[in-house]
């Protein structure tokens, strides 16, 4: 089944909730690149088939991928998204943890991406020069940030932008 | 971007002020980058971080936890994963779906026939291959035997990390005996490289037999010894008894699968609900346990090896004549397609999901590992508890690093 990522919630709403469908259990939640979009696959099954059901959500494109989190429903899939965040770049709206979870927090590309080759390849095929895409660099700001070791209070202008904890918005300094 | 970096002299009184963070430090120098980050680390009143791992031996490999306690309370944990990342996934599709067999080994290590058998299966499915019924059949031995000797170590971890040492050295008595079976069969002893597509390696011989035979004669009495040794050991049952407790809706919620999920009474085993192999034609219960607590998980283990041993029984009974390879060609280029497998391992669902474009590489093979999840539970688990039941909590999660980073 290939749905549009505007879709994926509603879509999996129903599948969860129905009682025709009960498709319970989240086998498996995995990102694709299939070098000219991104995909999100999704594996569900139900005790009313032994059949697994999967769900494509295809069309992402490869420059800004982006598809709505499933977590509301599986709280499970956090770890699932992430990875597929860290491996392919995915951005899943809704997911309170998207960070990396395999790779170093500073580290810059995605690794499952089709366009990213290993440092093999390029003796593989000869002729295509040096194509080793990793690239990490530790940011001079990165570095030099003092982080949340004094409490919030005196500390607020280094939360990353958009983030904002109950906390900060009350303005209660937790510290105190 | 310019790093402007000057060089600084030891003298300067202000470089122990600013010396940097690293990302290993347990709070990482990165402003928090999500929602979830910045609730972590916003530290309240009496509490602090330490970091747990990743070269505890409790972790069971080389996991870091994060630890947020007040006083000997966790209130709340932060898994930091990653640090035994090899790219499976990427290697397997720069190989061919040979040499993926031997790349998907090492990730569940204890339990190596599990794993090893995912890009078997996907690739047989994708070319619609028949396997030998003997093939079979040796395959459904060989995955028994591996998961009794996962559990029977398993026991022995869990009551390792509460402190008694016995358990495990019987724990690994058993587990020597049929490592040793399965070197007779596959010349390994730990990463086995066995399955193959269309069938395994080799026919059964006579060492494998003979060690076999001489382990069945009293493995069901040393399940028993390893019972009377644990179940009615007074601070081995204080110390599981209502630790960890998971509910069923928080089980499903939390796509947990095999003993984790059975304990609080899920009869999910992939083995019934979506057969595979030859299991449909054996005979054996799903074991389940109502209270989702470190005590079911382990009575749980111990249950399912006798299922294990009574498999084992009926394989060695029912056990046909014949090959044990298909006939494949030795360059084999699959079809293009897709393909989901899925297997009962010892720690839940172990399943792939593999893509080919028609070449004798996969285009894309996805390694869904239970340990994964079942860490990711161990995150909801633990607050609440004491520090020093943190261990216990993951000994009976039982987490494989090597499947968990990938």
């Amino acid at each position: 089944m290939r749905i549009s990522p505007t879709d994926v919630a509603q879509v999996m709403t129903l599948l969860h909730d129905d009682p025709e469908f009960r498709f319970l259990i989240l086998s498996d939640l995995c990102g694709v690149d299939t070098g000219s979009v991104m995909q999100v696959v999704y594996h569900l099954w139900s005790d009313a088939t032994p059949d697994w059901l999967r769900v494509i959500v295809d069309g992402l494109p490869r420059e800004d991928p982006r598809a709505p989190s499933v977590t509301f429903l599986w709280n499970g899939a956090e770890w699932a998204e992430r990875e597929a965040y860290d491996m392919f770049g995915i951005i899943f709206e809704g997911n309170r943890d998207l960070r990396r979870i395999y790779m170093p927090p500073d580290y810059q590309s995605f690794p499952l991406r089709k366009d990213f080759l290993l440092a093999d390849d390029a003796a593989r095929s000869p002729g295509q020069g040096v194509r080793h895409m990793e690239q990490t660099f530790q940011p001079a700001e990165y570095r030099r940030t003092p982080v949340l070791r004094q409490g919030l209070g005196s500390d607020a202008g280094h939360m990353a932008p958009g983030i904002q904890t109950a906390e900060l918005a009350s303005g209660e300094d937790p510290a105190r | 971007m310019t790093t402007e970096q000057t060089v600084r002299s030891l003298d300067d009184p202000d470089l122990f002020v600013e010396t940097p963070g690293t990302i290993y430090d347990a709070i990482p120098p990165l402003p928090p980058r999500t929602e979830r980050e910045a609730e972590f680390y916003t530290m309240r009143d009496g509490e602090m971080l330490i970091n747990l791992g990743p070269q505890h031996p409790s972790t069971h490999g080389v996991l870091r936890v994060v630890l947020k306690i007040d006083g000997e309370r966790v209130v709340d944990l932060d898994p930091v994963l990653g640090y035994l990342h090899r790219g499976v996934e990427k290697i397997c599709e720069n190989g061919d779906w040979h040499h993926a067999i031997s790349n998907c080994d090492p990730l569940e290590y204890i339990a190596a026939m599990f794993s090893e058998a995912m890009p078997v299966m996907v690739a047989e499915k994708l070319l619609d291959l028949g396997v030998p019924r003997r093939a079979e059949y040796i395959r459904v031995l060989a995955w028994e035997l591996n998961r009794i000797s996962s559990h029977a170590l398993f026991v022995g971890w869990l009551a390792l990390d509460l402190g008694g040492l016995t358990p495990i050295l019987y724990g690994f008595i058993e587990r020597d005996e049929i490592v040793e079976m399965l070197a007779a069969l596959t010349g390994q002893r730990l990463l086995f490289n066995y399955l193959r597509i269309g069938g395994v390696n080799g026919d059964l011989n006579h060492d494998f037999l003979s060690r076999l035979g001489d382990w069945m004669g009293n493995a069901l009495k040393r399940i028993e010894d390893q019972q009377k040794l644990l179940n009615s050991n007074e601070i081995f049952v204080a110390r599981t008894r209502g630790l960890g407790v998971i509910d069923r809706d928080l089980a499903r919620r939390t796509l947990l699968s095999g003993p984790v999920l059975r304990a609080t009474g899920i009869p999910y085993d992939v083995r019934r609900a979506h057969p595979y192999s030859v299991y449909p034609e054996l005979e054996f219960t799903i074991p389940t346990r109502e209270e989702g607590d470190s005590y079911a998980r382990y009575l749980l283990h111990l249950d399912e090896i006798k299922q294990s041993i009574h498999i084992i029984d009926q394989v060695l009974h029912r056990m046909p004549d014949g090959p044990v390879m298909a006939k494949v060609p030795r360059l084999m280029r699959v079809p293009p397609g897709r393909a989901y497998v899925s297997i009962e391992s010892p720690r839940g669902q172990y399943s792939a999901y593999g893509m080919s474009d028609g070449s004798d590489q996969p285009f894309r093979l996805r390694i869904h590992d239970p340990s994964f999840f079942n860490l990711q539970a161990v995150g909801l688990l633990m607050p609440g508890n004491l520090v020093a039941d943190t261990m216990a909590i993951m000994a009976s999660v039982d987490p494989i690093m090597g499947g968990v980073d990938k």
